[in-house]
C-alpha cells in the first residue's frame, strides 16, 4: 500500500489546478487506513480523501493550497 | 529532533459542521426506520449546502425524497407525515423561502398539537439554510430566526459549532415536537464558501443529543457578557481573543436554541459582567436582541452598569454588494467598537 496521499484526478483537463480546502487532520498525527484525512476541490467539484494506509500524517501542501492534480499532497511514514 | 517531536500526536476525529449535520441524520436514520428526508436537491445533489451529501446513496430514494419546488407541498407532506407516526426532516433550501409555505409552518405544524389538547404530536425537522456574507442578494441572505422564535408552537435551534450540529440535530429528531433547526451557510466548512477555521473541530463519533433549550458559555470573562448564536459565536470569539490583549476580558454566551430561550445562563453572566451585548445577523427591530434586553430588564435594571448595547442587521434588506452587504452585518470591526464603547 502506498504511503503517498495525491490530489485525486477530478477534470479530465489536465490543466486544472485542484484546491485542498480542508484538512481534517493536523500535521504529525496518526491516523487509519480509511479515516477522511481531507477535501479537495476542482471546479467547485469536491471530493473527499481517505488515508490510504495507517500511520502519522506529514502534510506537504497545506489548507487552501493549490495544487496540480495527481501532486503530492501528504506522505504517511 | 527531540523524542517528543518523533512521537505521533494521538488521531483526533475532526469534522466540518456539514459533515457532523450528516453524520448525526444518518445515525438517526439507521437506529430509526421512521426518520426520513425531503426536500429540493437533498438527494443526489446532497443538499445545495451539503446538508445532506451522501445519504440518498446509502439509505435510497424512499427515504431520502427530492421535491418538486413547492414548498408549501412539500412541508405540508413532512407535517401530514409527523402526525401519522413518521420523522421526517424536511429541508426549506433558504429561510427566505419560507413566505410561501407559512401557513403550513406557523398554521399547521406550530399548532397542531396544541389545537388537538396534546392528542396530535408533529415530531419533526425543518432544517433551513441562513445567514449572509457571500452577496446572495436579499431574498438567500437572511437569517429570520426572530420571525420563527416569535410564533408558538416551535422549538428553534441554532448551532454554531460542529459538535453542536450534530448533537443538535440528533435531539431535534428525537424531539416530539415541531424543530426548526437554523444552520449558516458561513459555518458549514463548505470549499467554495470563505474558509472558516472555526467550522472545523472534533465530534464524537457515537450518537449524542446537545439538550434543547440550554446555551453555552464558550468564553470565560468579566467585563462584557456577548450573547450571540451562529456565525456571530465565531466572530465574537475573535474580538474576544483580540480585545484580551487590550485588557478587556468578554465572556461569550452561544444561545444555541432560541426556543425556549435558556434565560438562567444569560443572566448570571449579566450578573457578573453587568454589560450586556448582543450581535444578532437577524434585522435589528423587534427581534433578539430587543427580547434579551427585555429579559434582563424584566428581571432586575440594577443588573446593568452600562446601558445595553446591540450589534443586529438595521432594518433593511440585505444588499447584494458586497461593500454594502458588510456595511450592515455584524462585523468584527462592528462588535469590537460596541464592546468598547460597553467598558469605555
Amino acid at each position: 500500500m502506498s504511503n503517498e496521499v495525491r490530489f485525486p484526478v477530478l477534470s479530465s483537463d489536465q490543466a486544472s489546478e485542484g484546491l485542498v480546502a480542508t484538512w481534517f487532520v493536523a500535521d504529525g498525527e496518526s491516523v487509519k487506513t480509511g479515516q477522511l484525512i481531507a477535501e479537495v476541490q476542482v471546479d467547485k467539484v469536491s471530493a473527499e480523501v481517505q488515508a490510504p494506509t495507517a500511520g502519522v500524517i506529514r502534510i506537504i501542501a497545506g489548507a487552501q493550497a493549490t495544487v496540480k492534480q495527481e501532486a503530492l499532497i501528504a506522505v504517511i511514514e | 529532533m527531540t523524542v517528543t517531536e518523533k512521537e505521533a500526536s494521538p488521531a483526533i476525529r475532526r469534522l466540518t459542521t456539514s459533515k457532523a449535520m450528516v453524520e448525526g441524520i444518518a445515525q438517526e436514520m439507521e437506529r430509526d426506520p421512521s426518520v426520513f428526508v425531503l426536500g429540493e436537491d437533498v438527494g443526489a445533489y446532497g443538499g445545495i449546502f451539503s446538508s445532506t451529501t451522501g445519504l440518498l446513496e446509502r439509505f435510497g430514494p424512499s427515504r431520502v425524497m427530492d421535491t418538486p419546488i413547492s414548498e408549501t407541498a412539500f412541508i405540508g407532506l413532512a407535517t401530514g407525515a409527523a402526525t401519522e407516526g413518521m420523522r421526517p426532516i424536511v429541508e426549506l433550501m433558504f429561510v427566505d423561502f419560507f413566505g410561501v409555505a407559512m401557513d403550513q409552518i406557523y398554521n399547521h405544524m406550530a399548532k397542531i398539537h396544541f389545537e388537538s389538547g396534546g392528542n396530535v404530536k408533529v415530531p419533526l425537522v425543518l432544517m433551513t439554510a441562513v445567514g449572509g456574507g457571500y452577496s446572495d442578494g436579499a431574498q438567500h441572505s437572511q437569517c429570520l430566526w426572530g420571525t420563527f422564535a416569535h410564533l408558538p408552537g416551535m422549538k428553534v435551534v441554532v448551532p454554531s459549532s460542529p459538535a453542536d450540529a450534530k448533537g443538535l440535530m440528533i435531539a431535534a429528531i428525537r424531539d416530539d415536537n415541531p424543530v426548526v433547526y437554523m444552520f449558516h451557510k458561513g459555518i458549514m466548512g463548505l470549499p467554495w464558501m470563505a474558509p472558516n477555521p472555526r467550522a472545523l473541530a472534533p465530534v464524537p463519533e457515537e450518537a449524542y443529543e446537545v439538550p434543547i433549550g440550554s446555551a453555552a458559555v464558550v468564553r470565560q470573562g468579566n467585563d462584557v457578557t456577548i450573547a450571540t448564536l451562529s456565525l456571530s459565536v465565531h466572530h465574537s470569539l475573535d474580538v474576544a481573543e483580540e480585545l484580551s490583549a487590550e485588557g478587556i476580558e468578554c465572556e461569550v454566551i452561544d444561545l444555541r436554541t432560541l426556543v425556549p430561550l435558556d434565560r438562567a445562563t444569560i443572566l448570571s453572566s449579566v450578573a457578573k459582567t453587568g454589560r450586556l451585548l448582543v450581535v444578532d445577523e437577524d434585522y435589528q427591530s423587534f427581534g433578539l436582541s430587543g427580547e434579551l434586553a427585555a429579559i434582563v430588564t424584566e428581571t432586575d435594571p440594577r443588573l446593568l452598569k452600562a446601558p445595553f448595547l446591540r450589534v443586529a442587521v438595521p432594518d433593511v434588506p440585505i444588499p447584494y454588494s458586497r461593500p454594502l452587504e458588510y456595511a450592515v452585518l455584524p462585523t468584527k470591526t462592528r462588535i469590537a467598537a460596541a464592546v468598547r464603547k460597553l467598558v469605555g
